[in-house]
């Protein structure tokens, strides 16, 4: 019995030396990640809507969908919204990053994260996609696969029929959160 | 066993992935292009490395009895340096690798070789082990994603090879394109073993 | 929908849309290496169900109250690996005490399991899963049944594969072709088939 507790506290000893020295590395790491992360974050704010500042805001309805009020720069006149919409799709999640005016046409999106099949799924981040979205409303964010008119809707990828509906939804979902937010008391500029 | 002989022995007469077939998961998965096959095959060398020297270092003060506990913990203290490392400097490639970084631990070469031969010798030698066998795995990974994606894609390391009227074969990146690859490779080396 | 529709959902994407082995690449060593007989796949199969079902639990626990309250993400690896040889012990014991034949059978592979991708594979995935609707992540039963859904998917290609290396044991093969090389390209093959699954809306 001595004898096991003894293996007991040698792996125990070996566990907490090999966790001091990882609590270690994290507190390194952890920063840069972190720190990295806004940045890009805040690279791709500013590459869909230029020249703003931007100002961040979590719906009141629906408290894990935050979004940011694009302001022209100097002002307090809103130019339009940012969000990220994710959803999953074949394999993973997507995360789509959208830029509206301030009517919620959209301006443009940006497929930010994927994984879903190369050659098939994979190229819902190329303009050759994402160019389509330009101009639209939440009205015409329908597959064409689901019954959408054709120049009003969105062309399904070629054997990416879930990952287009992944990214097509999960927008237009958004866009309904944001704008019951908008028109509720809380919503909107400060 | 020289040095030298340690170190070489991983390239091409007891290559992990081919001679000892070892480390499929991640030979599979990793190799769908050259640059991730070449972050896979560093990570796990670094891996590789520094447990093989940490387990020989250690190997007279850990009892028999618990030793692959110890040996999977250490292993597994490396990978999550790696794992917070390569998410803080090479995001994209973090990205890219996905789970198959924390999966570098369950990997059989490190543990294999951690149990076959750290286990049982010196730290120098068993440095040269790890070196030797971490770029041989690497090779074999680049020498399967370099068919993969010149076939699948048409590029090498993201440079264009193959001319625009290549209609690329989809399914070389694809799953199935994976252990077919894979297969005839195999096949290949049994023949050139077959042959002295 | 309905969480029994849910479920279904689940099952169908770990045994044919996802395939551990097939898809994710997931659980190859055992795959590929065990013995091409039959009654140790299956003996092989249910001991691996079993620890990834359990393991997908324990992990699932562990991470949402241990790891993430306290700040310990990084400490995951570590935490999750160590859970699982505890687990594959615990099922050597039971194995030994129980059935001497079958521990005597599956031999060095029980322990091994410990290294299976897959058992680590499916606790990781779990923790960033999402249900059908996209937004949801697993809960607990979730996250449990996923890994024996898993299991299931994997001892079912296991099964597959055992079946038919016992045929082509007979076969007349090139030399160089003989075990792994063409128990990779059956594989792929297999792969092939099962990307017919795709797209599979439920």
């Amino acid at each position: 019995m001595k004898y096991y507790i003894q293996l007991a506290l040698t792996l125990l000893i070996f566990c907490a030396v090999g966790s001091g020295v990882l609590a270690y590395v994290n507190a390194k790491t952890k920063p840069i990640i972190t720190e990295r992360k806004i940045k890009e974050a805040k690279e791709a704010r500013e590459s869909l809507i230029p020249g703003s500042d931007f100002e961040r805001h979590t719906a009141v309805a629906d408290t894990e969908f935050e979004y940011y009020v694009a302001l022209k720069k100097g002002t307090k006149d809103a130019q339009g919204y940012v969000f990220t919409a994710i959803r999953k799709g074949y394999a993973a999640p997507v995360k789509t990053m959208v830029g509206l005016d301030k009517d919620l046409k959209i301006i443009s999106i940006k497929v930010i994260e994927q994984n879903e099949t190369p050659g098939l799924g994979t190229n819902s981040a190329l303009p050759a996609f994402t160019d389509q979205f330009k101009g639209k409303t939440d009205a015409e964010l329908i597959v064409d696969k689901d019954g959408g008119l054709p120049g009003k809707s969105i062309k399904a990828l070629s054997g990416a029929t879930i990952t287009t509906r992944a990214v097509t939804y999960s927008i237009k979902d958004d866009i309904n959160i944001l704008r019951a937010d908008l028109a509720s008391a809380t919503g909107g500029v400060k | 066993m020289s040095f030298f002989r340690e170190l070489t022995k991983g390239f091409i007469k007891e290559n992990p992935t081919f001679v000892i077939v070892l480390g499929m998961c991640p030979t599979l998965a990793t190799s769908t292009s050259v640059d991730n096959a070449l972050g896979m095959g560093m990570a796990a060398t670094f891996v590789l490395i520094c447990s093989n020297i940490m387990i020989a270092a250690i190997k007279n003060i850990t009892p028999d009895k618990i030793r692959i506990p110890i040996y999977v913990v250490v292993i597994a203290a490396f990978v999550s340096v790696v794992d917070m490392a390569m998410a803080a400097y090479v995001p994209a490639l973090h990205k890219s690798l996905g789970i198959f970084i924390p999966l570098i631990v369950v990997n059989c070469i490190i543990l294999g070789r951690a149990e076959a031969f750290a286990g049982k010798n010196n730290v120098i030698n068993s440095l040269a082990d790890g070196i030797g066998m971490g770029l041989g795995f690497t090779l074999s990974l680049s020498v399967v994603a370099t068919i993969r994606e010149i076939l699948g894609n048409g590029t090498w390391l993201k440079m264009r090879v193959m001319p625009h009227s290549f209609d690329p074969m989809l399914v070389a990146i694809l799953a199935p394109g994976a252990f077919i690859t894979l297969g005839f490779l195999m096949a290949g080396m049994n023949m050139l073993k077959n042959r002295k | 929908m309905g969480y029994l529709g849910e479920i279904f959902v689940m099952a169908m994407s770990a045994l044919f849309i996802q395939n551990f082995v097939l898809s994710r690449f997931l659980g190859l060593c055992p795959y590929l290496g065990v013995s091409k007989k039959l009654d140790s796949a299956i003996g092989m199969g249910l001991a691996v169900i079993f620890v990834m079902t359990m393991a997908s639990a324990f992990c699932f626990l562990i991470q949402q109250y241990l790891l993430v309250p306290y700040h310990l993400e990084y400490l995951q690896t570590i935490a999750y690996i160590l859970t699982i040889a505890a687990l594959v012990q615990f099922v050597e014991m039971v194995i030994q005490k129980n059935s001497p034949a079958l521990y005597k059978s599956l031999g060095v592979y029980l322990p091994l399991i410990t290294t299976n991708c897959a058992v680590l594979g499916v606790a990781l995935i779990n923790i960033t899963a999402f249900r059908s609707d996209g937004v949801t992540p697993y809960n607990f039963l979730d996250a449990t049944l996923n890994g024996f859904f898993s299991g299931v998917g994997f001892t079912f290609v296991l099964l597959a594969m055992a079946g038919i290396r016992e045929r082509l044991e007979f076969a007349p093969l090139p030399k160089s072709m003989r075990g792994m090389p063409i128990g990779l390209i059956l594989a792929g093959t297999m792969a092939l088939a099962f990307y017919g699954f795709m797209g599979f809306k439920i």
